[in-house]
């Protein structure tokens, strides 16, 4: 006989250990954010799905869960938080004062194909930084992804940077129909592929070199230096440069052994106009954090600002941790004669104790054993059995 | 698993064996493993290197979920697996083809065939994914079965119009009265990263593709 109730695939419960590990490590990345001047909002769970796609997220519709309202409009599930919060301020914060710095701790939802580390409903926690450009606002934004992952507990953590505007602008030498495949051969690292299509395309030898440094050229400032050497074309040059500017701001604050440029990145998001990052954790096979700036994105819903953000994976950085942290606070199994226990409770937790109150008279050895599986300390009221 | 460490994936079979003779010229090389022994799991501490042995369509997915860092299998199986996967070198041997085949009696004697004559038709497979994304890409409705092997038998008995299956000799189509009348692509064994121990171990991974890419020798690529 079974008593197992099946939940759908890519969705999942959080028993008492987990969830506390997920609330403690939301309220610290929350306290992290504030610091940094972040504030805290929500959007819709679901909302008209012409907002989360008309404006060009790029993400496939198939990924979105859809439903109809009893007036047939046709909802959606939140993919990501980035599109909703650009609707957001494009409509309610328009007389905020500039730069708006917000961020956020929500569940998405994608149907995807399930993976460990892809689930269907997963839980983010990130930042938005709105109506502020440039170098500084991107390493800003940077600078916090790696707070973020510290933050959560990872350690050897690094994140890979890469400049879609470059990327584009070099690619854009070529006719439209090999530009597109050379980016679908350079995104996903299929060098086989990549070296066909040169063998197949008439491109320059000098076209082929470039496009061989884009795809493998990876590193941090001198590597980028070196590269600003050999490119001509001038959007890429500019797109490159403030790279460089980026990697000098955070070499200033002692992160370039976090940070690597690598121009292969390219994230699943057509809304990313200049730097696109990950995170990676080794032994985890999937990015713990992703983000990029998106200047075009608030446009669509009629507010023009430029705009970087990241969000971090919740799931993916447990996964890669493995073990929660064990800083339970400490508590208190009272036993004792009723209704005194209470006071006494009452009293303890005033003091901030986590306290459980034991209605039954269990002989101590039981108590005890009671306590130590809850992780709390025995307390028997004196002068009481 | 230890992060300075690298895990590759070998398929077990001959495209193992093939697969660790490259290997072997390489910085990893090793002395000592056998591809079809009953041992699976082979450590090398003074290389830091451990090798998995795999059924060959297992090994997308040890490298997608980061399981092994390295893998080589063949072309054909990445693509049925879908598996999202760097593919860093062609090596250039496995090398098989993906047909459609139907029966000789239906091929005029000149070897024309029609593919429309399959539309709403059955086609058997070991590989459906490619399979049905051929189908769709020709616009043509058909249901793809999926089989688990010798499916040159499906044809035979009704089962199917036509399988969609990989070649390297041609002889198995033959010695069941069956005839390719549509390549699909070309597969050779290809070395696969996962996307995070890329850029987590790029120094030595970047090393080893090298070496493979010296190894196999540039020129002679198979164009799909």
């Amino acid at each position: 006989m079974s008593n197992i109730y099946e939940i759908p695939p890519g969705v999942r419960d959080l028993l008492p250990h987990q969830a506390r590990w997920k609330r403690q490590m939301e309220d610290r990345l929350a306290e992290l954010f504030s610091r940094w001047g972040y504030e805290e909002v929500l959007t819709p769970t679901f909302e008209y799905y012409s907002s989360l796609t008309e404006q060009g997220s790029g993400l496939d519709e198939e990924l979105l869960y859809k439903f109809l309202d009893r007036n047939g409009r046709i909802m959606a599930l939140r993919p990501d938080m980035t599109t909703p919060i650009a609707r957001m301020v494009s409509s309610r914060m328009r007389g905020e004062p500039l730069p708006l710095r917000l961020f956020y701790l929500a569940n998405v939802f994608r149907y995807e194909k399930t993976h460990a580390g892809r689930q269907r409903e997963f839980f983010q926690a990130g930042v938005e930084l709105l109506g502020a450009k440039g170098p500084k606002a991107d390493a800003e934004v940077l600078n916090l992804a790696v707070a973020a992952l510290e933050t959560a507990g990872l350690k050897d953590f690094r994140i890979g940077v890469g400049q879609v505007e470059a990327t584009k602008a070099l690619l854009g030498e070529l006719d439209r129909e090999s530009s597109t495949s050379f980016k679908e051969a350079i995104a996903s690292k299929d060098f086989v592929q990549l070296e066909i299509l040169l063998e197949k395309s008439r491109v320059s030898a000098r076209e082929r070199d470039i496009l061989v440094e884009v795809a493998m050229s990876r590193g941090g400032v001198s590597d980028l230096e070196q590269l600003l050497d050999v490119v001509e074309n001038r959007d890429a040059y500019n797109a490159l440069s403030e790279l460089v500017e980026i990697f000098k701001i955070l070499q200033y604050q002692g992160l370039e052994e976090k940070v690597f440029f690598d121009l292969g990145i390219l994230r699943d998001f057509d809304y990313y106009t200049g730097i696109v990052f990950e995170g990676y954790v080794p032994n985890l096979g999937f990015p713990v954090c992703g983000g990029g700036r998106y200047d075009n994105l608030l446009e669509k819903f009629g507010y023009p600002l430029a705009a970087t953000g990241f969000a971090v994976g919740l799931e993916r950085v447990m996964l890669a941790l493995r073990e929660p942290e064990s800083d339970r606070e400490q508590g208190y199994l009272l036993l004792g004669s009723f209704p005194k226990v209470l006071d006494r409770a009452g009293q303890l937790r005033r003091q901030g104790y986590r306290v459980v109150v034991c209605y039954e008279q269990l002989p101590r050895g039981e108590a005890e054993k009671l306590a130590a599986a809850k992780g709390l300390t025995l307390l028997v009221e004196e002068g009481e059995q | 698993m230890t992060e300075d460490w690298l895990t590759v994936a070998l398929p077990k079979g001959k495209l193992g064996r093939q697969a660790l003779e490259i290997v072997n010229q390489t910085s990893l090389a090793v002395s000592g493993m056998e591809i079809d022994s009953r041992k699976l799991y082979w450590e090398f501490p003074e290389k830091q290197v451990r090798f998995l042995i795999c059924r060959p369509t297992d090994i997308p997915v040890y490298v997608e979920y980061g399981a092994a860092d390295l893998g080589i299998v063949g072309k054909d199986t990445i693509v049925e697996a879908g598996a999202d996967v760097f593919e860093l070198v062609d090596l250039k041997f496995g090398e098989c083809k993906f047909v459609v085949a139907v029966p000789g009696d239906q091929v005029a004697t000149d070897g024309e065939y029609d593919l429309n004559r399959l539309n709403l038709g059955r086609i058997a497979s070991k590989f459906p994914n490619v399979a049905r994304r051929f189908f769709q890409q020709a616009g043509l409705q058909v249901e793809v079965i999926k089989l688990h092997g010798n499916i040159e038998l499906a044809p035979k008995v009704g089962l199917a119009d036509a399988i969609v299956d990989i070649v390297s000799t041609g002889r198995t189509l033959k010695e069941n009265d069956l005839v390719a009348v549509q390549d699909i692509f070309r597969a050779t064994a290809r070395l696969i990263a996962n996307r995070v121990s890329y850029r987590m171990k790029y120094a030595v991974i970047k090393q080893v593709v090298a070496e493979c890419k010296q190894t196999v020798g540039s020129g002679g690529i198979l164009s799909d």
